[in-house]
């Protein structure tokens, strides 16, 4: 377990160097601050999503449905904060309408005995259409400052009064996204591996028979993984909707394939039993700084798509060559 | 053996469909006892054995704890009375390693809900070493393990928490000699410690040194039930293969009595 996981992450963390490397050289801008601060952005809305995917791609399972439940969820905290709500409570409606979601997917795998991936597909699509029918496929905008807090914000930000009038920015701070993700990293690595649920949750995954035999409780197990899932996509969906200040209901489409990329490039195998938080961590910057280094390099977003399938179909396969020695 | 058994089993059914896999099975099983369960491929003892263990929920029957009658929905009820089992396919967690799955379901914690890695890892050390002197790769996945340590390892969860019943569902099909004569060994000390054994196996040696009873089973049914002293291994086969004892079996025992 040990020693092949940790081969899959430093190979994995190579090739973050080699890309980080690559990019510098093909364009100064890539290098900056600024652009840090963008990639850091973009990476811990995709990180947020591939932890939640990790502990279902850990028990053996998928979950389809993040990019949708993402959007569902900065639609109801968005619609929470219309009705009334502060921005907090109203971001917790979200997350936990994302939880819902989740439980949901979960009671159809655990009880109907769907597959996950059609259980998933089929969330992917009603918390879609549950998003759009609520907005009538309008974003929700104007939602004031404080909503804007949890996306925009930064830890240590200086700014200083120019005589002029505008602000300068001395230090830019530590974008908020960029700490709740590695808050939430750090409890999901405690969480697999100091935690009975985390031992259940690849036990699972391993061999679901025999964790069901030697007293796991499988059901109770998954559930847990789908409604952990569901809420951080709901986390995930507040941060993105906050970093735009407006609530949009076609947001996140296709962000489960850069999650379950971010997963997979980071050593999870979806045949179940084994992942990694921090392999997933290298794998969502490897997929945020591709997607931010071919932008910046000139290249379409059409020849970005064709990368990132070769690169993820790479890492699979990569992982399968590993396996069958 | 006049005292109480510690598990009956009485008119349990099981069926899948058309398949009846077991049918009005009756069977008991007293403390310091080790009691050999055979019959060809298919003829129902593993699906007997699962529903003693909780596995498997039967279609109609009883089971009783004790005297008590009890009711198994999952594996944990069964062993909350102190029925353990070593399943055929031994199930095992392949990516994790031997203390983790010693301990599966079982897990030992610190204060703080942590899992406690050390003590299990302590533990695993001990009771493995008691089984197999040679066995180092505690931390490594068992699937790398070779099938006789992953069976030492199916063994040691089964006999290391508080056991009354041990279901051992072919424990030796994996192991070579020397493990074998070991868990005959250990077989040995578990009956003289009071547990009562239950000991699925095809191999008519083991049976005959180490049970005091033989069931055979045919087509999900019993077709003879006797003391290991009342019969031979010519006559167990032939209840294998035939469903029925050989013609002269009566007129034998007859004789061997007076
Ligand atoms: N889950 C199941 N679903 C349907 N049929 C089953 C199931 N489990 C067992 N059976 C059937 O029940 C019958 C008895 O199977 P069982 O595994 O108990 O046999 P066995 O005596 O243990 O054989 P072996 O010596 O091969 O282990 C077989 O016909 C088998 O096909
Ligand atoms: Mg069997």
């Amino acid at each position: 377990m040990i020693g092949r996981d940790q081969m899959h992450r430093a190979s994995a963390l190579l090739t973050l160097m080699l890309l980080i490397l690559g990019f510098a050289m093909a364009s100064p801008a890539f290098f900056s601050v600024n652009n840090g601060l963008t990639i850091l952005l973009q990476t811990s809305v995709i990180g947020l999503l591939g932890i939640g995917l990790t502990l279902v791609i850990i028990t053996g399972g998928i979950d389809l449905s993040v990019g949708s439940v993402l959007a569902l969820s900065g639609v109801v905290s968005a619609m929470s904060v219309k009705a009334g709500l502060p921005v907090m409570p109203a971001m917790c409606v979200g997350i936990i309408a994302g939880a819902a979601c989740g439980a949901f997917n979960g009671v159809v795998i655990t009880r109907l005995r769907i597959p996950p991936f059609v259980a998933t597909l089929g969330m992917m699509l009603i918390a879609r259409g549950v998003a759009l029918q609520l907005t009538g496929a309008a974003p929700i905008s104007q939602l004031g400052e404080g909503f804007g807090w949890l996306g925009n914000g930064a830890l240590f930000r200086m700014v200083e009064m120019q005589p002029n009038g505008f602000p300068r920015v001395i230090f830019p701070g530590v974008p908020y996204p960029a700490i709740l993700l590695l808050v939430v990293a750090i409890a999901a690595t405690y969480l697999l591996r100091r935690r009975r649920i985390g031992r259940h949750l690849y036990a699972t995954g391993s061999n679901e028979e025999a964790a069901r035999l030697s007293g796991v409780k499988v059901d109770w197990t998954k559930m847990y993984a789908y409604t952990m899932s569901g809420a951080l996509a709901g986390l995930a969906g507040n941060v993105l909707m906050s970093r735009l200040v407006t609530a949009q209901p076609s947001e996140g489409v296709m962000y489960e394939l850069d999650a379950i990329a971010a997963a997979v490039i980071g050593g999870a195998s979806l045949s179940g039993g084994v992942g990694t938080i921090s392999g997933t961590m290298i794998g969502a910057f490897i997929i945020g700084i591709l997607r931010n280094g071919l932008n910046m390099a000139g290249v379409s977003a059409f020849i970005q798509q064709i990368v990132i399938g070769l690169v993820v179909i790479g890492a699979v396969w990569i992982d399968q060559v590993r396996n069958r020695r | 053996m006049s005292q109480q058994p510690l598990v009956e089993m009485i008119d349990i059914e099981k069926h899948f469909g058309g398949i009846r896999a077991v049918e009005h099975v009756s069977i008991d099983l007293y403390p310091g006892e080790v009691v050999g369960l055979l019959g060809h491929n298919g003829a129902g003892k593993s699906c007997l054995m699962r529903i003693l263990a909780g596995a498997m929920i039967p279609s109609s029957g009883e089971i009783r704890v004790g005297g008590t009658p009890v009711r198994f929905g999952t594996p944990i009820d069964a062993r909350d009375h102190g029925i353990e089992t070593i399943y055929q396919t031994l199930a095992l967690a392949d990516h994790l390693d031997a203390p983790a799955n010693l301990f599966l379901g079982r897990e030992l914690r610190t204060r703080f809900g942590n899992l406690d890695e050390a003590r299990m890892l302590r533990a695993a050390r001990e009771v493995l070493a008691r089984l197999n002197p040679n066995f180092r790769n505690l931390r490594d996945p068992v699937s790398s393990l070779s099938g006789g340590q992953r069976q030492v390892i199916a063994i040691a969860r089964a006999i290391y928490f508080d056991t009354k019943v041990l279901i051992m569902d072919e424990p030796t099909a994996a192991l070579g000699p020397s493990e074998t004569a070991m868990v005959a060994d250990l077989i040995r000390k578990l009956r003289a410690d009071g547990i009562g054994i239950f000991l699925v196996s095809h191999d008519m040696h083991d049976v005959f040194e180490l049970c005091d009873r033989v069931i055979v089973m045919n087509k999900g049914r019993i077709v003879g039930a006797h003391r290991i002293d009342e019969v031979t291994k010519d006559d167990v086969l032939s209840l294998i293969v035939k469903g029925e004892l050989p013609a002269d079996w009566s007129a034998r025992n007859l004789e061997a009595a007076q």
